[in-house]
């Protein structure tokens, strides 16, 4: 693994919300262009620290943090640096679905560039390149101006991954993406998700351990338990961690002890 | 990687809890400034008021003006005093909430607990509607077309119950009274308290109703031992908004009673009463700068009254409402 | 470890809740129950001439009430008789209201359609007097003044009821607890005292004589709680995810705002403002202590006396003739359509939401 480079990497990351410390003293690095999935029971903090990654979890008013989350070697939590500038760089899709629902589909496509000010000279282009990643455009490409809602579950998901893609984002991060999709639905969502892996660092959540197995190079166990902070129990190469974990808690996890 | 450790210190970061680019912080800087603005409204009010009413409240004194029952502008020196219309203002909203009370809990109840959907429906948008009607509209109402049919319910209320001090009526004028006042003061706020005790109800855990029923209960009991305790605050804190709404009632008021600064203490039936609000708008017109002065600390005391009462009322509401935040 | 995320819905036992429990022996007893009491009480007037109200509280309200008790024993025991008695009372005191609002609105719409006429509506008041016939003069200028008023008042309005909402939604301001209070508060402010206070600021303190703009001033603390209040609530009915989706595609707060929340809101606005405008299109007092009166067409509110529907009515009725008070009764009818169209506007725009949410 020595000669890997890594795009994104959280030092000492802590998370408080009010005075209750949800996560401490995270470290993963997150190896360039591959997929790494977060596992762990419910309430672990895996969720709020993909939002650590993008700074979204500031939005919720009580939040603190602590550490570093290095992009390109760069503090995104540096002094002058503005979050909304750091979701640029770092896309993310939700649990649900959330196209929006007054625009048309490939309204939704460039919705990205008109929320953040930009012009782009070549729209059709990005809109079909776009959609095309996220292996949704022979679906789409004869309805291009119907609401974004007119689509099925799945299909608003891969929708919402294009929106992402058309910000040119070097990491995405997907915060259970698929547990608000039937089996169809996600698994057209993981072979996205494969397609996209050579060309961009993806972090995921997942509460599904057959879904990290089938898709993540890498896995990271977060757990938090008798009531303390959230922690990376153990992070590895994915066959490593579900064949062979070093740590108990980890064999008891993955095998479906608890959780 | 396990915890240990628990007491190491860690020092927190300081997070974006100000928007970083400069379109943003004029995007937040605008709405505080707008909702600001409620305060300065509040505030303008006060201080435009005060300066306005401090030569009556010199001249007049502000005990007697509060409590005393002259007004006569053309007397020397001029007497400006409210006690009556205060104590009618009072009466004339006490009447009106004894009256509403009743009416809309029960519209409440209807709504929420009685009625199936369509007729649930229905029946709020009669309540909206019924809340929508401007007050000028109840007033020409309440003097053509209501207050002779009152008058002959307080012909009636006189006659068999007239030995109760507050029926009796030794002149046989039953119209222009408090009680007609207080009847349309009630059409008045039978929605504000209606409607919010109706989202109270809607709001309340059906699960305690049902487990009420599945003990035993029954409708009666349910709502007596259930669900008004429950909603006991928030029905409450409807009231006093309702009351305010009263106590400020201007013009449907003003047609249906005959303001006297001859003190009416509760002889309901009499065709004497008193009212802040209305007094203001019926004696503005002709009033001369010491008369507009003595109305300023008028809709002053006014104001004050309702702004305390509003604020008790929005208080008990949102504390029973904690689903709002 | 998949999720399980549909769980059949366990049946509820019938007997779960006793409202919907309802034999055809009840059905018949309740409606024996409801028609008897009646015909005694209509039989009794025609028969006696006994005065409406008399009969409905000497002889329906105690047989409705026995009756009622009657079919509580029959149908669930002992109990049944308060049963029976909460029945009556909220069905006796709801249809309370709607006896009183039937009546309002009819004798509006009967007194004053035969007021109704085009010249009504389009001719001005000049030359006017009291007890003119009703061919001659109109409402016309006090319509086109009371849209003036309230039209400039919704312009102020509206944008600082939106940002006031914007500011309890969207941002993590520290007052929001006061701000809501206040609202509150000012929702139950007397409109008179608006009125005193806008004299006293401009008129008493000779900065203008009443004219259109100082009436427009005065509305705007009655119609800005509900502005607000119902543009907080539409807000607040949008989603979070969609916020937030917005947010992490690296949108400013504002853009988020305009492109994204809004739009999803956009009918609730519509009816807060409609609601809003509703609320002081009827207000009275205010008016009367700002704008005056006037019995010419005055299109230009920053100048001069303004007649509005509110204030004409307030002074025909105060006239006191026969011939005012039908114009008084024409007025009122004015008013009331118009709050019914704005009423009814602001349900459909409500509706629309509703189903675009589905």
């Amino acid at each position: 693994m020595s000669n890997l480079t890594y795009h994104l990497r959280a030092e000492d990351v802590n998370v408080w919300f009010g005075e209750r410390h949800v996560l401490k003293n995270v470290n993963l690095a997150f190896p360039t262009n591959q997929v790494t999935a977060l596992i762990g029971p419910s309430g672990c903090g895996k969720s709020t620290f993909i939002r650590t990654l993008n700074r979204m979890h500031e939005l919720i008013p009580s939040a603190g943090f602590a550490g570093k989350v290095l992009l390109d070697d760069e503090d995104i939590y540096g002094d002058g640096i503005d979050p909304v500038k750091v979701r640029l760089n770092v896309g993310m899709v939700f649990q649900k679905p959330n196209p929006f629902p007054t625009m048309s589909i490939q309204e939704n496509v460039l919705s990205g560039l008109k929320l953040s000010g930009r012009k782009n000279a070549n729209n059709e282009e990005l809109v079909e390149t776009s959609l095309r990643r996220a292996s949704i455009w022979n679906e789409v490409k004869d309805r291009l101006n119907d609401p974004a809602l007119s689509l099925s579950g799945g299909q608003q998901q891969r929708l919402c991954i294009a929106r992402s893609l058309a910000m040119g984002p070097k990491v995405l991060l997907m915060d259970e993406p698929c547990s608000a999709l039937d089996p169809g639905s996600t698994r057209r969502v993981e072979e996205t998700i494969l397609e996209l892996a050579p060309e961009m660092t993806i972090v995921i959540v997942t509460h599904n351990m057959q879904q990290a197995q089938r898709v993540a190079d890498q896995t990271a166990f977060f757990l938090s338990e008798d009531g303390n902070p959230g922690h990376v129990v153990e992070f590895g190469a994915t066959e490593q961690v579900f064949e062979q974990p070093i740590d108990p808690r980890t064999n008891d996890y993955v095998n479906g002890h608890f959780g | 990687m396990s915890v240990n450790a628990p007491s190491e210190k860690i020092e927190r970061r300081k997070l974006a809890t100000k928007p970083f680019a400069r379109a943003d912080r004029i995007f937040f800087a605008v709405s505080t400034a707008a909702a600001y603005s409620s305060f300065v409204i509040i505030a303008l009010i006060l201080i435009f008021l005060v300066g306005r009413a401090i030569p009556a409240f010199q001249t007049q004194g502000i005990i007697d003006f509060a409590f005393g029952s002259t007004w006569d502008s053309a007397a020397t020196p001029a007497t400006f005093q409210l006690g009556p219309m205060l104590w009618g203002s009072i009466l004339i909203s006490l009447i009106g909430v004894v009256i509403a009370v009743p009416l809309a809990i029960s519209i409440a109840y209807f709504i929420e607990f009685m009625a199936h959907k369509t007729l649930a429906k229905i029946v709020t948008t009669i309540v909206d509607l019924l809340a929508a009607i401007p007050s000028i509209v109840l007033g020409l109402w309440g003097a053509f077309v209501f207050s002779p049919i009152a008058a002959g319910w307080a012909k009636m209320l006189n006659q068999s119950m007239g030995w109760i001090p507050i029926f009796d009526n030794p002149e046989q004028n039953f119209l222009r009274s408090p009680f007609i006042a207080g009847i349309v003061v009630a059409v008045m706020i039978v929605p504000i308290i209606a409607s919010i005790t109706r989202e109270i109800f809607s709001q309340m855990d059906r699960d305690i109703i049902n487990a009420s029923l599945a003990l035993g209960g029954n409708r009666e009991s349910t709502f007596r031992k259930v669900i008004l305790p429950t909603a006991a605050g928030g029905v409450i804190g409807g009231v006093l908004l309702g009351l305010g709404r009263a106590l400020g009632e201007t013009v449907a008021v003003l047609y249906v009673l005959n303001i006297s600064f001859d003190i009416n203490w509760g002889s309901v039936l009499q065709a004497k009463g008193g009212s802040v609000a209305s007094m203001i708008i019926s004696k503005f017109g002709e009033a001369n700068p010491d008369e507009i002065s003595a109305l300023m600390a008028a809709g002053l005391v006014l104001f004050v009254f309702t702004l305390i009462i509003n604020s008790i009322a929005s208080y008990i509401v949102a504390k029973a409402q904690p689903w709002r935040k | 470890m998949e999720k399980v995320t549909d769980l059949t819905p366990v049946a509820r036992p019938k007997t779960a809740a006793p409202w919907s429990r309802k034999s055809p022996q009840f059905v018949l007893y309740a409606s024996l129950a409801s028609i008897v009491p009646a015909a005694v009480a209509l039989g009794t007037i025609a028969l006696t001439g006994m005065d409406f109200m008399a009969a409905l509280f000497i002889v329906f309200l105690p047989l409705q009430i026995v009756a009622a008790a009657l079919v509580g024993i029959t149908v669930y025991g002992r109990r049944g008789i308060l049963e029976g008695l909460l029945v009556v009372a909220t069905i006796f005191l709801s249809s309370f209201v709607f006896v009183l609002l039937g009546s309002v609105i009819w004798s509006v719409i009967s007194n004053g359609f035969s007021a109704l006429s085009a010249s009504f509506i389009f001719q001005n008041n000049y030359y006017i007097q009291p007890k003119t016939s009703l061919e001659f003069g109109g409402v016309g200028h006090s319509i086109l003044g009371s849209l003036l008023i309230v039209g400039l008042s919704t312009i102020v309005t509206v944008p600082l009821g939106l940002a006031t909402a914007v500011y309890l939604t969207e941002t993590q301001g520290k007052s929001k607890g006061i701000i809501r209070t206040l609202l509150q508060a000012m929702s139950g402010l007397p409109s008179v005292v608006s009125g005193l206070f806008i004299y006293a600021m401009f008129i008493a303190s000779g900065i203008t004589t009443y004219a259109g703009w100082t009436g427009s001033l005065a509305l705007i603390p009655l119609m800005l709680p509900t502005v607000a209040r119902v543009t907080e609530e539409a807000l607040r009915l949008v989603p979070v995810e969609l916020r937030n989706g917005a947010l992490a595609l690296g949108a400013p707060a504002w853009r988020a705002f305009v492109q994204v929340t809004l739009p999803a809101a956009k009918s609730g606005i519509v009816t807060a403002i409609l609601l809003g405008v509703a609320r002081v299109i009827g207000e009275t007092a205010p008016l009367v202590l700002t704008t005056f009166a006037a019995d010419r067409t005055n299109l230009n509110p920053f100048e001069g006396a303004m007649g509005s529907l509110p204030t004409y009515l307030f002074n025909y009725i105060a006239f006191g003739f026969d011939e005012s008070i039908q114009r008084a009764w024409g007025a009122a009818l004015v008013i009331l359509i118009l709050v019914a169209i704005l009423f009814i506007s602001a349900r459909v725009a409500s509706r629309t939401r509703t189903k675009a949410r589905k």
